[in-house]
């Protein structure tokens, strides 16, 4: 099993957000997980990526043989763990080439692989920005600082690009993208996607899913997945809504 | 021993304790002194002070054995080594240096309206021992580069300098503390810029932990002149930063900006004064803090604005992080205004590091160590881009590397 969550409970500020939750992805699946707002579904993202606000009451959680919580942010990060975040944050005076140059050698380093030299890493990031329809000149500004919503959005993907992740978590991608933008994004994520790799896809909506195909639809509400299931249940939501789930 | 008795002990050695008008002048203060019940709530300069050490204390100073080095480098760059305050004389087309004199004196005392409850100004006023005055000539263009060199332990060094900018002349200046001994220095810079002058002003400050730097600058800006001063603190000793500026004419500007690194129980006090006194003037006062372990800062923020001063624009900006739950940063920014038609504004941000952003950089493989280095540096970013001088650039780089090297 690539990624298996066992009867994860988690609490922040004495609000329990997780109860028992239960999920299992093997390599080369895509997983989506929809949900009501309050459900849980950011904090297990956060969880998972190794935010230390939370406490967590019990449960397991194993990734590539590991004890996840075994492992710090930055050696999941390094182990392969990746999220796009709901709310990229806005960190002026940083420069996205050298951030993300560090990033993937930090990576190369843990996995004792040659680190990327500059030249290098300037084609790589050049050829997969110009993949997303980033401007060269966007690679030369802070990160994310002044960046419209779809450009934060579609700048979380190049990083998960260069970085290659083998578990990408996607947490509400779609949220405040224009169709065009949701249209680049996803294409990005499909060209991302091969067997040796999975992804979780945290959404509230079906429009993602029509784009990025998900092998198993899970429904969480109240901290828990209520129920899982192929394609058909992210039809049924959209349909119905989360009320006959709650 | 009292102020009063220190200074009629040791005045055969201090400066100026002949003329009349001088002696006048120190008996005011001695008056202060005596009759002052120290208002540490409201006295800005008291602030984070231990007074006893600073009033009690014993009086040394050693005329130095070595002169002063000059050279002129034949490309309008000058650089001074001064040693325990003094500064030999030089003369050439475009520069002048002298040392201080009478006039000098009675003149900053006479007109001095900004620092007149300043405890540590009063002190260097009674104690002057040393000081000289640099005159940049009209329509010039000139570097100067000054090693302040205190030569042994226990020195007390109180110094005036006057730095005088003629008209359409233009002024680089830097200027070094780094002294390794357990010293005090007292120093006043008066700054005057004439009309159609500039002065940049760049201070880097890098001493050790028993070395007390006091450093007071007071500027004078007549018209179409622009003061610029950058003040870079690494010192692990005392240092205090009170900078006074005044606009007297129309066009001026003053831009007071600063930046300081302090860790253990480093103490720093600082203070930036704009006056405002004539019409389309503009002032920035810009100060950054970077505090770790117990070290203590204060930074107290003015802009006055005559009503007189109509078309003033002046800004105020004071930021700090606290790299550690024991570290305490003090801001206080303040405006008066009695001009109707100014652009004025001020802000003060202090905080911990973003843990957002740490978790943000650690989430893409970056350790918890490197992420907090580089959201220090992408702090100070701005302040340090803006240095165009490249040997500049190089030593602060240096020492901010230094700095953050112990940044756990």
């Amino acid at each position: 099993m690539f990624l298996e969550i066992n009867d994860l409970s988690v609490k922040i500020e004495n609000k329990n957000i997780l109860k028992n939750l239960n999920l299992n992805i093997n390599k080369g699946e895509v997983h989506a997980i929809m949900g009501p707002n309050g459900s849980g579904k950011s904090t297990l993202a956060n969880v998972l990526a190794g935010k230390e606000d939370y406490e967590i009451l019990n449960g397991k959680i194993n990734f590539k043989d590991n004890d996840l919580f075994d492992l710090n942010i930055e050696e999941r990060a390094q182990e392969g763990m990746f999220l796009a975040f709901q709310y990229p944050v806005e960190i002026p005076g940083v420069n996205i080439t050298p951030f993300l140059h560090s990033a993937i050698n930090s990576k190369k380093k843990r996995m004792n692989e040659d680190e990327i030299d500059n030249l290098s890493f300037a084609k790589l990031l050049k050829s997969k920005a110009s993949d997303l329809g980033i401007n060269i000149d966007m690679l030369k500004r802070s990160v994310n600082t002044g960046f419209s919503g779809g450009e934060k959005k579609r700048y979380e993907i190049l990083q998960m690009s260069i970085l290659n992740p083998d578990l990408a978590i996607l947490d509400e991608t779609d949220s405040g993208l224009d169709i065009d933008a949701l249209k680049i994004v996803t294409d990005g994520v499909n060209k991302l996607k091969t067997k040796d790799n999975s992804f979780l896809i945290i959404t509230h909506y079906q429009k993602l899913l029509d784009y990025i195909k998900p092998d198993f639809v899970h429904v969480m509400v109240n901290g828990s997945i209520v129920k899982s299931g192929g394609s058909e249940i992210a039809a049924e939501i959209e349909k119905d809504g989360f009320q006959k789930f709650q | 021993m009292n102020i009063q008795d220190n200074y009629q002990k040791n005045k055969k050695n201090i400066f100026f304790s002949k003329n009349k008008d001088v002696q006048n002048h120190r008996e005011k203060l001695i008056n202060i002194f005596k009759n002052d019940r120290f208002d540490k709530k409201n006295n800005e300069s008291l602030k984070n002070v231990n007074l006893k050490n600073f009033l009690d204390f014993k009086y040394k100073y050693l005329v130095p054995e070595e002169t002063s080095v000059i050279n002129n480098n034949n490309d309008n760059t000058y650089s001074i080594v001064s040693v325990n305050g003094q500064c030999s004389n030089f003369k050439d087309d475009k520069i002048e240096i002298t040392k201080i004199v009478e006039e000098d004196y009675n003149d900053f005392s006479k007109n001095n309206t900004i620092a007149n409850n300043d405890h540590f100004v009063n002190l260097n006023s009674l104690f002057l021992n040393c000081g000289f005055k640099i005159i940049i000539k009209k329509n010039n263009n000139i570097k100067i580069k000054i090693s302040n060199i205190i030569t042994d332990d226990d020195l007390t060094i109180f110094q005036k300098n006057n730095f005088i900018c003629e008209e359409g002349s233009s002024l680089n200046l830097i200027e070094e503390y780094e002294n390794k001994n357990n010293s005090t220095l007292n120093i006043l810079n008066v700054i005057k810029l004439e009309k159609n002058s500039q002065l940049n002003h760049f201070l880097i400050q890098d001493n050790s932990p028993n070395h007390n730097l006091i450093i007071t600058s007071h500027s004078s800006c007549k018209k179409d002149s622009t003061y610029i001063q950058k003040v870079y603190n690494f010192s692990e000793g005392y240092v205090r930063n009170f900078h006074f500026s005044e606009l007297i004419e129309i066009n001026s500007e003053a831009d007071l900006q600063g930046i300081f690194f302090l860790k253990d129980n480093n103490i720093s006090n600082n203070k930036t004064f704009v006056k405002h006194l004539a019409e389309d003037c503009k002032s920035n006062q810009v100060y950054k803090g970077i505090l770790n372990d117990r070290s203590t800062a204060t930074y107290f923020s003015n802009t006055h604005v005559d009503q007189v001063a109509q078309k003033t624009e002046g800004y105020q900006l004071s930021k700090g992080i606290l790299l550690s739950e024991n570290a305490s940063y003090f801001s206080k920014p303040e405006l008066k205004i009695y001009a109707d038609d100014v652009k004025c504004s001020h802000g003060s941000t202090i905080g911990p590091i973003d843990e957002n952003a740490i978790f943000y950089l650690r989430s893409r493989g970056m350790s918890k160590i490197a992420a907090t280095k580089i959201l220090i540096s992408s702090f100070i970013n701005e302040e340090l881009s803006s240095i165009d001088n490249d040997q500049m650039s190089e030593i602060i780089q240096k020492k901010i590397v230094r700095y953050l090297s112990k940044v756990k």
